[in-house]
């Protein structure tokens, strides 16, 4: 059983933490998102011809593919 | 008059997780007593300017994330080249779970990799023969979390008993894996996420509890603990390496945080989902992350300009999110969904650029290989199965020096083809004919 007082620096403890936790966040520097996004973009575009996934890998590199490697349509 | 509030612990899951109501006590309140009124009004005082403050700094904080919004990711993306349609093919299904699946991890050699189930088995499988190389029974039921550990000599997992348990792996297959097993990490609920850091040392867990955990594995010590949720935790997944000591988490609180590893401190946060967040993974530089929820979006944060930046969505997809995870350059997203289908996003324009069918039930976990060759996905029809893409090519001329027959891809960025006439089917005019690599 915890008295009304107790009850209520609870909630201002929870309070404060949340007010700390807040300056913290609103004081972290930001850039532009055009920058952030360019920045994407150019990761993507400087990796693309290594992404086996994206680009495709000859059969033989892949161990996962059937060794027969086409099938017509 | 006077009542109790409890704290109640829901035990329907959602339908496969525990659910606890937020962590907000109601305490016997007894009548005011006159001596105490004072205090109690200067107590409220201080409560009101605390929440004053907070309610200022937020709109602080969403002011200057929109100074910085002058652009969205699909208009600075209009100007590169759109992908083809991908076709991806299931290249592998592993049978074996006696349930769900509910999670899976690769190991770093490319080929083995870990699940967990609802029954109770963990199961180490070789992806390319299939086989099985271990299988462990846990004493609990619904393994919500596994991982390999990055020398790829051991295995952890945990889930409804509340731990995250280490388990070596043996060369010898005779061996009872249980036996060596070590309990690493204690939460007060169930274990939804772990994940090693870069070596065998140290495990960081999320949990029911609304906590993340940093542990010494060693010695079973709580190195770090992350408070700052405020509902269960589902996932998190570790900054690249190159990125620094951080990590992401997301929670039933909509939230995503991210962490820095050492103090404890959550850094940044994101509340744009409209319900829980299932799934987390870093973008591979580590300056950004995709999120998977059950608002059936998935959505991507950049850290460096603190917001979202794109949503994946559509009209049609209204299943829940379970696992998200990219291509190795970023530029894919793949997405397992609770409707049974796999979705592929081209990160940058937004749309979807393939679907795969499958599954015979929910896709409960998915990982993109360590080599990006191939993912991963695991369902609640007991199976994994491991695809990766097929392409089309149009069969052009026949290379009489080489004897190779060579092929034009009919998407313009993928890798043209030249096999010799053992590896074909025989037709009599290939030019004619549209081949799909298999």
């Amino acid at each position: 059983m915890m008295s009304s007082k107790a009850h209520s620096s609870n909630n201002i403890a929870n309070a404060r933490r949340t007010v700390q936790q807040l300056r913290i966040e609103a004081s972290i520097e930001r850039i532009k998102v055009s920058k952030a996004c360019a920045d994407l973009m150019s990761y993507c575009s400087e990796h693309a011809r290594s992404d086996p996934l994206l680009m495709g890998i000859p059969a033989s590199d892949n161990p996962f593919k059937d060794k027969k490697p086409c099938t017509i349509l | 008059m006077f009542y109790l509030d409890f704290l109640i612990v829901i035990l329907c899951f959602k339908p496969f997780r525990c659910r606890s109501l937020p962590a907000q006590r109601k305490y016997m309140r007894s009548p005011l007593i006159p001596e105490m009124a004072t205090q109690e009004v200067q107590l409220n005082e201080t409560l009101a300017h605390l929440k004053t403050e907070s309610e200022t700094l937020k709109s602080k904080l969403e002011e200057e994330r929109a100074k910085l919004h002058d652009v969205e990711l699909h208009q600075v993306a209009e100007k590169v080249e759109g992908l083809g349609q991908f076709v991806m093919k299931t290249r592998r299904t592993l049978k074996g779970h006696g349930n769900k699946v509910l999670c899976m991890d690769w190991c770093k050699d490319k080929r083995r990799i870990v699940s967990s189930s609802q029954d109770g088995k963990v199961i180490v499988w070789d992806a390319f023969t299939t086989n099985k190389e271990h299988a462990v029974t846990m004493p609990c039921t619904w393994v919500m979390a596994c991982a390999y550990a990055p020398s790829g000599c051991a295995v952890a997992c945990g889930g409804l008993d509340n731990k995250c348990s280490v388990y070596p792996l043996s060369l010898d297959k005779n061996e009872n894996l249980a036996a060596k097993k070590k309990s690493v990490a204690m939460h007060t609920n169930y274990l939804s996420a772990c994940s090693f850091t870069n070596s065998d040392m140290q495990i960081l867990t999320s949990s029911g509890d609304g906590t993340c955990a940093l542990w010494d594995v060693e010695s079973g010590q709580l190195l770090q603990s992350f408070h700052g949720h405020a509902a269960d935790v589902l996932c998190l997944d570790l900054a690249p390496s190159e990125t620094g000591n951080t990590f992401v988490s997301g929670g039933c609180d909509k939230k995503a945080n991210v962490w820095d590893m050492r103090s404890g401190q959550c850094i940044q946060s994101f509340e744009t989902h409209e319900s829980d967040i299932n799934s987390v993974r870093y973008y591979p530089s580590g300056d950004a992350f995709a999120s998977g929820s059950d608002d059936a979006t998935c959505r991507l944060y950049d850290l460096r300009a603190d917001r979202e930046v794109a949503i994946y969505s559509k009209e049609s997809i209204i299943f829940g999110v379970s696992s998200v995870d990219f291509s190795l350059s970023g530029r894919l997203l793949f997405g397992g969904y609770n409707d049974y289908t796999i979705n592929v996003w081209d990160v940058l324009k937004g749309t979807r650029v393939s679907i795969l069918f499958g599954h015979e039930n929910r896709v409960s976990t998915l990982r993109v290989s360590p080599d990006g060759t191939a993912f991963s996905t695991g369902s609640w029809d007991h199976t994994l199965r491991v695809c990766d893409d097929c392409y089309f090519f149009i069969g052009i001329k026949y290379n009489q020096n080489l004897c190779t027959f060579n092929f034009t891809p009919c998407a313009p960025d993928k890798p043209p083809l030249s096999l010799t006439a053992t590896h074909l089917p025989k037709y009599s005019n290939l030019k004619k004919h549209i081949y799909r690599s298999t």
